[in-house]
């Protein structure tokens, strides 16, 4: 008897996710060639959120296979950006799936050590990326049927892209 | 087939002219009320964390605030200072009150026996820098730390004679549900 789909999911870590948001982006771009803009940015958006958030816990420490858990590392990273020196502004409403902060978490961390800052322009792009994404996406938008323009479908795209490709850079 | 190369281009970002310029003004002028409320804070590595709130991001794109407050602080400070700031971020009073960052508020108690009116003091939030973005009838002035919200209810008092006692500080902890998910 074959496993299910969710008995071989590997545990999540950084490796798991950096390679699944280049699967999710991929899946992105074969929808949106299919028209499905909407399920294209929905699946765009999760491949920046894994492709960030791999980069913080990276960045952090963690080892490519590390077990990442929402108690031991999703919830403190949220915590941490909330405070001074920080001071994130980071809703609760979908914390762990907000772009924009966990693209701000990342440059305002490295910031903080000179061995580890980004040159000034590679952190506008950084953060610039997490914006572009969160002003139109949610991990909601799956409950809805609007359709995306196509000039939202680009506007993701290119974020996303620009993530995924410098990911050994973040 | 045609085989085109091409080098990566940082997208324009766009700022936003008046905002920029007023913005420079704000960074010169060194006003202790209204808004723009801008909050710097120094990393160890000198470099910096800007947050500018203020209602006229309403209807601005994310990356263009970010973009009009690093061009504002080129023109007010200069090129090194621009390259020292980390991260800078746009955020109007809601969505800087809805991410938890300014719990204390100023508000008017004001009683009917009171010497000054709920309108009179309704224009003096406004002038001070409330928000009317939760609603005209509504001004909400909102800070990050009490010693602000003292500040400002000071400062209610000595623009509004005779209005001392009708000034609150308020500290919202919220909701159930936000002490659930922390």
């Amino acid at each position: 008897m074959p496993r299910r789909l969710i008995d071989r999911c590997r545990p999540e870590s950084i490796r798991e996710f950096r390679a699944s948001a280049r699967q999710r982006y991929h899946d992105g771009l074969a929808l949106a060639g299919a028209g499905n803009r909407t399920a294209a940015i929905y699946l765009w958006g999760y491949a920046g959120e894994m492709t960030l958030k791999a980069a913080y816990f990276s960045l952090f420490g963690l080892a490519e296979e590390d077990l990442i858990t929402v108690p031991g590392h999703i919830q403190p990273a949220i915590n941490r950006g909330r405070a001074a020196p920080l001071s994130i502004a980071w809703p609760n409403q979908g914390a762990g799936h907000n772009v924009r902060a966990w693209a701000e978490l990342l440059v305002g961390v490295r910031a903080l050590a000179a061995a580890t800052a980004y040159g000034p322009a590679f952190a506008v792009q950084v953060q610039g990326c997490g914006q572009s994404v969160w002003q139109l996406w949610r991990e909601t938008l799956r409950y809805h049927k609007n359709r995306a323009y196509l000039y939202e479908v680009r506007h993701v795209r290119e974020a996303t892209e620009w993530l995924l490709v410098n990911s050994d850079h973040l | 087939m045609p085989r085109k190369r091409r080098g990566f281009e940082e997208p324009p970002r766009r700022t936003v002219g008046h905002l920029a310029e007023r913005l420079v003004d704000e960074l010169k002028s060194d006003r202790q009320s209204g808004q723009p409320m801008i909050e710097e804070e120094e990393f160890p590595t000198k470099k910096l964390r800007v947050n500018v709130i203020w209602d006229e991001w309403e209807r601005v794109p994310l990356e263009d605030r970010t973009a009009t407050i690093l061009r504002a602080y080129e023109q007010a400070e200069g090129g090194d200072y621009r390259d020292r700031i980390a991260l800078a971020s746009g955020l109007t009073i809601p969505e800087a009150h809805a991410a938890g960052m300014l719990p204390y508020q100023v508000i008017a108690a004001v009683r009917q026996t009171d010497p000054v009116t709920a309108e009179q003091c309704r224009r003096a939030l406004i002038e001070e820098g409330a928000s009317i973005l939760f609603g005209e009838d509504q001004p909400q002035l909102r800070f990050s730390t009490e010693e602000d919200a003292d500040a400002a209810r000071k400062r209610l008092a000595e623009r509004l004679p005779n209005s001392e006692p009708v000034w609150v500080v308020t500290k919202e902890v919220g909701t159930v549900e936000d002490w659930a998910q922390r």
